[in-house]
């Protein structure tokens, strides 16, 4: 390898940090006279910045090689590796067009900056496989995440978030490094490919499989499956909500296709199975544990939720714990469905969350009762999110429909005799009660009168002030949802065909 | 003789001769001669009543110091208020381990310890040493030494960024970290501050001695920074903090924070005559039938009392570059005045880091057009 | 290495690591994380990885750490108030503790190779920092660059953290 060769495929990184760099710069350059909030121009311009650096790394990605390898795996190019990468930067792009609505952030440079810091993080974490850089790109999100929870500085909620964020997720990466310490102890190597096959012709020892399950509690902790899902909450909560919704989607997808990397590639050969009268040995089990209580967890305690953004985080919690069936299931099926499904949610809450975000512009808050008589004030925000909502509860036609059904039959599919029966029927269950506090959402937003009535006023300002670009946005998004829901056969033949 | 048994006889007796025969002794004739230059400089006699010209003073101070009570505050917290004057003492004589002093006497090679990551043994021994200052500031329990305790921390980790830098020219030069190898490659190809020394046509050689100046000049003001030298004594300053962060210690407890300052100082010259001065290397000029007019290298190679001379003549040189640099040292120390704390912060952040920086690649372009 | 020092230099991390938490007084617990780095560069030495040694006392104990204590100075923090122990809340942290190391403990007393002595240290061949900056910019290169960004991240999150707003 040579540098002019790591420079070339790792070129769409490069941009993405170049842009972060001129995004700093505009804001040091241009948003530092006056006290109080950024200026208008300054953060239109470093908005454009950044959505202009996004789109011209997702063209570099297309034009990447086929396949490449540096690094025995530490920057791997192919079709799966590059869709993703896509994916991540088409989530960034929203969030960099949502956090427009994000009036109380006096360091906007700084704001975009750190969520295409966070990108990079995130476009690595997908492009290798390879340990020690899987985990650098881990922390590298992580610690962008973390600051973009507490950036928000005028509200204690934003600060308490962000430090409970980082305390649970340096506890979570100081775990998963202690196991990937041991893994690489056992097998000599940290490459994802090469693991495999030395766990495979060697009798296991107990100590690897606490190095595996250390190593998974780091991801379980990004996608916040029960019961490492205690910050997500809070985060959801109190987080920019743009933040909010950049933690619910990209991390999501990002940490999920790890995850199927490490356990299919690298761990393929200590699975086991969760099959319920042929239960063997392996991480499937334990993934099978903590995804039922996942699924329980999320949708019951979402039940009893006064607060949107609560809500959604619990529903979260159920949704990481149905996506896990992909990768319960294995193979290439399950995690193809495990990947589609991440990639509807995350679309789907990028959309639901950039109307929290107009909501919480316009009442102060995103209670439910903030919600109260939406449709009666702004009809485009209270379909886009009816079709996000019903799309989470999997109603048909929507994407998430598609999404949970691809799933469920894959795993059912899986085990012999239909072993993981079990797990889809109390998924399915699952799902029934998720549709109850998704429709008193709904109902709050389309029958409830707005209690508190907002004075013309503010109703006035509230409609002027709205940026047409979000709301263009968020129609876009409902129209994704809609579209992958009617014909889900494109994305979900993207995915197959990157396995290749 | 065991080998295992030689090394240890012979390194106990250079650690015991370098820190008790030369570098303590050193340290209380560098008080005196601050004392006398200064004396010198303000027009005064300075201290002239004890022995010839007043050379006894040193002693009769160290008598004094003993003699004093010791005396503890009621209200410092005591393990750390004792345990400070050590860790402010202990640094500075661990660093000299690793100088090369001299070359070889009686084939044993004069330097305590050759280890390959020589002078980042410096920097890391050297950073322990705030250790002693902060902690005195804190246990004192009084506000001036607080302070100074506080601006020594944050002054030392500002001008270590400097000295880290300033070095890094050299080893890109020289490809070793190992002290022995730098003067040895200064040896054969001239000082760091003079590359062009038997070179004289090679253009590369005189490009290089501006990077190479410029370390040498950031890396001596780092130095004054690092050993709370004048003009960067804020940890101490006189009129500000009274005495900065020995305000409250007394005695011989004083006298270790004062003897470490100085021997601190000492081995801070004594790493910069080794980085840029050519270590113990001293060309004599000679003249015989064989070869006419040539520089000739004194070390302790040669057999007989030919090398033992050598030898010695190595230290005395090495140890007379350090003292000329201490003299310098206390030269600026009567000639400039005290920078004001944030102008220092200033210096340190704005300015040398960065000179120090864009030095690398000065330094990083030239020698990759520097002729093999 | 031999066992006494790996012992020694041992003992005093773990006493010191310990130090750390026990300490009420935040100077003293930086003051022993400080001793415990020091024992680990110890360590790292006694390998033969005398850059890694040093390089940890250069970055921890007289950077970081420094740093540290400026800042603990600079707060003024007094000694942590005794508060009444949740007794309930230390037993459930005991116990999870306890039962992790035992867990550790029986699985590592199952691996075979926990009973074969160590293999001897192969005799240095190579500088030992010469290998890491071949290392650092060959086959490393793409971490250590990413490292530089994970670093700026974490100083700009922090200055604007904590940096006060003007109002």
């Amino acid at each position: 390898m040579s540098y002019l060769e790591l420079l070339r495929l790792a070129a769409p990184e490069a941009i993405v940090v170049l842009t972060a760099f001129v995004v700093l710069t505009i804001g040091l350059v241009t948003g530092r006279r006056e006290a109080g909030d950024t200026p208008a121009a300054t953060a239109g311009l470093g908005a454009l910045v950044a959505a202009l650096g996004l789109a011209i790394a997702a063209a570099t990605i297309v034009r990447l090689p086929g396949h490449a390898t540096l690094f025995h795996g530490m920057l791997v190019v192919s079709p799966l590796n590059s869709l993703f990468q896509v994916i991540v930067l088409v989530l960034a792009f929203f969030t960099v067009i949502l956090a427009r609505g994000e009036r109380l952030l006096p360091n906007k440079g700084e704001y975009l900056a750190m969520i295409l810091l966070a990108t990079v993080g995130l476009m690595l974490l997908i492009g290798s496989e390879e340990l020690l850089m899987i985990f650098i790109g881990l922390e590298l999100t992580g610690l962008s995440l973390y600051v973009m929870t507490a950036f928000d500085k005028a509200s204690q909620t934003s600060a308490e978030a962000g430090l409970k964020y980082f305390l649970f997720g340096s506890m979570a990466s100081a775990f998963t490094l202690f196991g990937l310490s041991l893994i690489y102890g056992f097998t000599g190597t940290t490459s994802l490919a090469a693991i495999g096959p030395r766990l495979a012709e060697q009798a296991l020892p107990p100590l690897l499989f606490v190095g595996i399950v250390m190593t998974l509690i780091g991801f379980l902790f990004k996608i916040a499956a029960a019961p490492f899902h205690l910050w997500a909450p809070d985060a959801y909560q109190g987080a920019p909500v743009s933040t909010a919704g950049f933690i619910a989607s990209g991390s999501k997808v990002a940490s999920f296709i790890v995850l199927g990397k490490i356990l299919l590639i690298g761990f393929g050969p200590v699975s086991g199975s969760a099959d319920w009268h042929g239960l063997i040995a392996g991480w499937t089990p334990i993934l099978a544990v903590l995804s039922a209580l996942s699924i329980l967890i999320g949708n019951l305690v979402a039940l009893v939720q006064k607060n949107v953004r609560r809500l959604l985080a619990y529903s979260a919690v159920a949704h990481g714990g149905y996506t896990l069936l992909g990768l319960i299931a294995g193979g290439r099926a399950g995690f193809s469905a495990t990947l589609f499904y991440t990639t509807i949610y995350a679309v789907t809450l990028v959309g639901a969350f950039g109307v929290v975000g107009f909501v919480r512009r316009e009442n102060g808050g995103d209670d439910l009762a903030d919600f109260a008589g939406l449709r009666a004030r702004s009809p485009l925000l209270a379909g886009c999110m009816a079709i996000f909502l019903l799309s989470l509860a999997g109603l048909p036609p929507l994407a998430g429909f598609f999404g949970k059904f691809y799933l469920f039959s894959t795993a059912l599919r899986a085990g012999a005799n239909h072993g993981l029966l079990w797990l889809v029927a109390l998924a399915l269950f699952g799902s029934l009660i998720s549709l109850y506090y998704y429709l008193i959402v709904l109902k709050v937003i389309f029958l409830d009168e707005n209690a508190q009535a907002t004075p013309a006023v503010a109703r006035y300002d509230f409609e002027m002030r709205a940026d047409y670009l979000p709301k263009m946005t968020l129609l876009v998004l409902a129209g994704a949802v809609l579209l992958l829901g009617i014909i889900p056969g494109t994305l979900v033949a993207r995915i197959l065909a990157s396995f290749g | 003789m065991n080998p295992t048994l030689f090394l240890i006889f012979t390194s106990l007796l250079k650690i015991v001769g370098i820190v008790f025969v030369v570098i303590l002794p050193m340290v209380s004739y560098s008080v005196y001669a601050e004392r006398r230059v200064s004396a010198l400089i303000q027009d005064r006699l300075g201290p002239n009543r004890v022995g010839p010209a007043g050379l006894f003073q040193p002693i009769a101070d160290a008598m004094k110091f003993i003699l004093k009570e010791d005396f503890t505050p009621a209200n410092v917290n005591k393990f750390y208020y004792w345990l400070a004057p050590c860790l402010a003492m202990v640094p500075a004589l661990m660093t000299i381990a690793v100088v090369p002093f001299g070359s070889t006497l009686f084939g044993v090679p004069m330097v305590i310890a050759d280890i390959n990551v020589g002078v980042l043994y410096v920097f890391a021994i050297a950073s322990l040493g705030v250790y002693g200052i902060v902690i005195a500031g804190w246990s004192s329990n009084s506000k001036y030494p607080f302070l100074g305790g506080v601006r020594s921390s944050s002054q030392m980790i500002s001008y270590e960024l400097s000295l880290g830098l300033a070095v890094i020219p050299i080893f890109l030069l020289v490809g070793q970290l190992r002290l022995t190898d730098i003067v040895r490659y200064q040896i054969e190809n001239g000082w760091m501050i003079a590359p062009f020394v038997g070179h004289w046509t090679d253009g590369w050689k005189w490009l290089l001695a501006i990077p190479m100046s410029i370390s040498f000049v950031v890396f001596t003001i780092a130095i004054f920074a690092e050993t709370n030298r004048l003009p960067f004594d804020l940890p101490e300053a006189e009129t500000e903090l009274v005495g900065g962060y020995h305000t409250e210690y007394g005695s011989m407890k004083f006298a270790l924070f004062f003897l470490g300052e100085y021997a601190a100082m000492i081995t801070g010259s004594a790493i910069i005559v080794t980085l840029f001065l050519g270590g113990w290397h001293l060309p004599v000029p000679w003249w015989n039938h064989a070869h006419g007019f040539h520089w000739l290298l004194i070390d302790g190679s040669l057999g007989g009392w030919r090398g033992v001379i050598g030898g010695l003549f190595n230290i005395f040189v090495f140890f007379g570059k350090v003292s000329v640099l201490l003299l310098f040292f206390i030269w600026v120390r009567w000639t400039l005045p005290r920078f004001r704390y944030d102008q220092l912060m200033r210096l340190g952040w704005v300015f040398f880091f960065e000179i120090a920086l864009v030095n690398i690649f000065l330094a990083a372009i030239i020698i990759a057009c520097l002729p093999q | 290495m031999s066992p006494f020092f790996f012992w020694t230099a041992s003992a005093l991390m773990l006493v010191f690591g310990a130090a750390v938490i026990i300490n009420r007084n935040p100077v003293a617990s930086a003051l022993s994380l400080v001793v415990s780095f020091l024992g680990l560069a110890a360590l790292f030495m006694s390998l033969d990885a005398f850059f890694l040694g040093i390089i940890q006392v250069l970055v921890y104990a007289g950077a970081v750490m420094v740093l540290f204590l400026f800042i603990i100075m600079l707060l003024d923090l007094r000694a942590e108030e005794r508060r009444r122990i949740n007794f309930v809340a230390f037993a459930g942290g005991a116990a999870v503790a306890v039962i992790f190391f035992g867990q550790l403990y029986l699985v590592i007393g199952h691996l075979h190779q926990a009973k074969l002595p160590f293999a001897p240290l192969a005799p240095m061949q190579v500088d030992d920092v010469h290998r890491i900056g071949l290392l650092l910019f060959g086959s490393y290169n793409l971490p250590f660059q990413i490292i530089g960004v994970l670093i700026l991240v974490a100083t700009i999150g922090v200055i604007v953290l904590s940096k006060r707003e003007l109002h």
